[in-house]
């Protein structure tokens, strides 16, 4: 007779009378298989911890944010965040379906260049843009958001000394009922600033007017901020055209759409929580529709949302490498996934799911990653399987911002691997390795030996 | 020798109920089996023969599991403080 799975010993109280308000406890179901191909197998053959993305999920996904706005639009264009994951595979996945790129650095900028995107379906956003970055954006003819009237001022000086005529917009910061006010970011719409920037670009002659831009905030949960923001900036463009008689040729609506990743102290969870593209798109399109702009300079709809376009595409496996009890009692589990590797781990309950069905009770658990740092802490308090050391886990959502925000700190980066439509592995960034980081590093001659 | 309170019933399916408190627990497989042994008055090694013969398990994961069980029986006042050797 064969015996019996081992399952780690636990007794638990039972607090009657005290009823979760959560309802019955959840139990968490493993995830054993990405498209098809097991979790387990992929983590014997690229290491633990191990990043795969599906090629598939992000496909589908694009999908449907395209149809969502494509079907409610005339013209509708969507635009990488290279910010939220700049791996190349991914970018292209985008590319390839027919994304622009948006970029926020110089070094974004010769990402996008060097993937193949043409010059001028690249957006350069954000307060950093070196003298050289812009040269190079006029040059190609990139669609330069200009955030500050520094940079508004350097592009005139350079169109003049380069003899070129840069395409610009402008990009416009409001008041859309959100804490904290993005005001950080371009122009103020409430103060006039906006409209004075505008004004003053109109009157340099040398800068090509094409656009207006606003990203109202990150992880918004309600689409009447988009409304409003959508309303705004047509009211620019018929302001624009009632004045100058010129005609925008697009308006960027920027990101910020949530993923359904649960927020930190959330009551419900993001899948219940996030509007879907749907709602996005209702909100937008129908403002940019019911605005005065008149209907035949209806101008391009560009989308750069990132978040809730790549993270349910990403997922961290990994193992565990102890389980302990706390002073108080409660277990708390390590496991080799840590905040280094894991940085929404500070904003999101993460839905973490064993890979193996090991056990069909849990406990209340903390999960700790493996750094020798009291802030490793993946998940403060969750009812989590009783799994051993060497069992694996996978945590869902991952793949908006952790592969760009990552650091090398304590241990290395791991190993990232995209499942391709048939599910096949393809590595698309290797882990790193002493040598990565010591080819960086320089000592000097007198402190190369010691004695000790 | 270990032992489990006087006070404390525990039923087939796992519950667990102390009459001297009116505190409730539940027990999963492998503790319910571990609890009884130390009930019936068995030591650890016997404890690990009787629970290897019938689990996959390893004497050392055993021994790890076991300490930390019986040291959150004592957490929750399960066990006879003077029953210790």
């Amino acid at each position: 007779m064969s015996k019996l799975t081992f399952e780690r010993p636990i007794i638990q109280r039972i607090n009657a009378g005290l009823p979760s308000k959560y309802g019955m406890p959840r139990r968490l179901d493993p995830i054993s298989h990405i498209d098809g191909t097991s979790i387990k197998s992929l983590l014997d053959e690229f290491g633990s911890p191990l990043f795969v993305i599906s090629e598939q999920t992000i496909r589908k996904t694009y999908k449907e944010a395209h149809r969502a706005f494509s079907s409610r639009y005339p013209n509708v264009q969507f635009s990488w965040s290279y910010k939220t994951n700049y791996l190349n595979a991914v970018c292209n996945v985008f590319h390839q379906e027919g994304a622009w790129a948006e970029v926020v650095s110089g070094f974004e900028y010769q990402k996008a260049i060097e993937n193949g995107v043409p010059g001028e379906l690249i957006i350069f956003n954000g307060p950093d843009k070196s003298t050289d970055d812009l040269r190079l954006a006029i040059e190609n003819n990139s669609l330069i958001h200009i955030d500050h009237f520094d940079e508004l001022y350097e592009l005139i000086h350079l169109s003049k000394e380069m003899g070129e005529r840069p395409k610009v917009a402008i990009r416009v910061n409001m008041d859309t009922g959100f804490y904290p006010l993005w005001d950080r970011f371009g122009f103020n719409f409430e103060n006039g600033e906006a409209w004075d920037a505008l004004n003053r670009v109109m009157a340099s002659k040398t800068l090509d007017l094409l656009g207006l831009h606003t990203h109202i905030g990150t992880y918004i949960l309600s689409t009447d901020g988009y409304r409003i923001a959508a309303e705004k900036l047509a009211s620019l463009a018929v302001k624009l055209e009632k004045k100058y008689g010129h005609v925008l040729k697009y308006i960027d609506l920027g990101g910020g759409f949530a993923s359904k990743n649960t927020l930190r102290g959330a009551y419900y969870p993001g899948t219940d929580t996030a509007p879907s593209f749907d709602d996005f798109a209702e909100a937008i399109t129908s403002a940019l529709m019911s605005s005065e702009i008149k209907p035949d300079h209806l101008p391009m709809l560009i989308l750069e949302t990132g978040r809730a376009m790549i993270d349910e595409a990403g997922f961290l496996a990994g193992s565990v490498l102890a389980t302990k009890r706390l002073a108080d009692g409660r277990r708390a589990t390590i496991i080799d996934v840590g905040v280094n590797i894991l940085f929404t781990s500070f904003w999101y309950d993460h839905d973490i799911r064993p890979v193996e069905a090991v056990s069909d009770q849990s406990e209340d658990t903390t999960i700790y990653g493996p750094l020798c740092m009291n802030i490793d802490v993946i998940r403060g308090n969750i009812m989590f399987p009783l799994l051993k050391k060497g069992d694996h886990f996978v945590i869902r959502r991952v793949g908006a911002y952790n592969m760009t925000q990552w650091m090398q700190f304590i241990t290395l980066r791991p190993n990232v691997i995209m499942l391709d439509s048939k599910g096949k592995p393809h590595l698309i960034r290797k882990k790193e390795s002493l040598e990565t980081i010591n080819s960086l590093e320089n000592t000097p001659e007198h402190l190369k030996n010691f004695e000790l | 020798m270990l032992k489990i309170k006087s006070t404390i019933a525990i039923s087939d399916s796992g519950f667990v109920f102390d009459a001297g408190t009116g505190d409730s627990f539940s027990l999963n497989n492998t503790g319910l089996e571990i609890v009884r042994l130390i009930k019936e008055g068995k030591d650890f090694p016997e404890i690990i023969q009787k629970v290897s013969e019938k689990y996959e398990v390893d004497e050392e994961s055993f021994e790890r599991y076991y300490y930390d069980f019986v040291a959150t029986l004592n957490q929750l006042n399960l066990i006879e403080k003077d029953g210790e050797d």
